[in-house]
């Protein structure tokens, strides 16, 4: 047998980053395309973008302090 | 330069193929003095702290001392700053109202800035808001501001409203009022302030990990001999992250600026 090594923290924090990576990347898309068909409304849609990024990257920042405290 | 052999303290650029620093932590904490000053030691993060506090006071001093008819080009540079912040944070988040919270969000905006942008500061170096304390102390002053006045507005409606949601199925309200009370009261703190940190503290050890690598092994060209070429690839690296840090330190500070106005709001308007 292969002897691991390691913080099983670390994979902790990386399952945590899943979801968050997924959610990102999908508001950033809907943001885009919303850009290109409306460009008059693209200061509205990226505030609203940014607001979306920092609520989905909570998770993600939960999972990055259990990885100290763990 | 202390800071690079403190980074690059047990590095061997003749078997590793990146130099680790032994000790992250030291990356961050400076237990010497600098000098001290009746009972108060300042160490370089404090230090850093008042420079950032006089920066910030000096740059709006200087921008609007004079109040002309044709600004200085510093001056305008400074006012379309503060209009920033006004017309798109204060005004447009939280509505016409706003302009209470506006010196707040201004203060906090500028400071978190100048922080952040000590990270690529060459010389400094050093984000003093990837110090929990200080990305700490500033999301729970937002959250004493954004707890008082929704208690200010709303009395005890704004908690009623938060526990007993009545916008939702009353089947589900328990549930969703429970993870609407700690979302608000423990996680939006804790999370504004991770977030600053987190990014920070990401962005100054891929900073240090990358430059000190390349730095290396780069300058020990005449022991190791063509293996120092492993050093061209990380430092190129390291300087486009440079860049992009750049980009992040605005990107941070105008989050945890436009998240204050955001949480601020939503404790003004309760309804939804």
């Amino acid at each position: 047998m292969v002897e691991l090594k390691g913080a099983i923290a670390l994979i902790g924090y990386g399952l945590a980053a899943i979801g968050p990576g997924i959610g990102i990347g999908l508001v950033v898309a809907a943001a885009i395309s919303a850009m290109a068909r409306q460009p008059e409304a693209a200061g509205m849609v990226r505030t609203t973008m940014f607001l979306g990024i920092a609520f989905t990257e909570a998770l993600a920042l939960i999972g990055f302090v259990l990885f100290f405290i763990a | 330069m202390e800071q690079l052999i403190l980074a690059a303290g047990g590095c061997d650029p003749a078997n590793d193929i990146i130099c680790r620093p032994e000790n992250v932590i030291e990356l961050f904490q400076f237990e010497d003095n600098l000098f001290t000053i009746g009972p108060w030691g300042i160490t370089r993060t404090v230090f850093l702290i008042l420079l950032a506090m006089v920066i910030v006071v000096g740059l709006l001093f200087f921008g609007l001392r004079k109040k002309r008819m044709n600004p200085s080009k510093y001056g305008v540079t400074i006012e379309s700053l503060m209009g920033f912040v006004r017309d798109d944070i204060a005004t447009g988040i939280i509505g016409p109202e706003g302009v209470k919270y506006y010196p707040w969000l201004l203060s906090l905006f500028l400071f978190v800035l100048v922080g952040n942008l000590f990270e690529v500061t060459p010389l400094i170096n050093f984000p003093i808001t990837s110090r929990m304390a200080i990305a700490g102390s500033l999301s729970l002053l937002t959250w004493v501001i954004f707890v008082f006045v929704g208690f200010k507005k709303n009395g005890f409606g704004y908690v009623g409203a938060l526990i007993w949601p009545t916008t939702v199925p009353i089947a589900l309200r328990p549930l969703v009022g429970l993870i609407e009370f700690v979302s608000t009261f423990f996680l939006r703190p804790l999370t504004l302030a991770v977030r600053l940190f987190a990014n920070m503290v990401a962005g100054h050890l891929m900073l240090t990990l990358l430059l000190v690598s390349g730095w290396v092994f780069m300058s020990s060209v005449g022991e190791i001999g063509v293996r120092a070429l492993i050093g061209v690839p990380w430092f190129v690296f390291g300087l486009g992250i440079y860049v992009f840090e750049i980009v992040v330190a605005v990107l941070q500070a105008y989050i945890i600026t436009l998240l204050s106005a955001v949480y601020v709001e939503s404790s003004i308007h309760i309804e939804h």
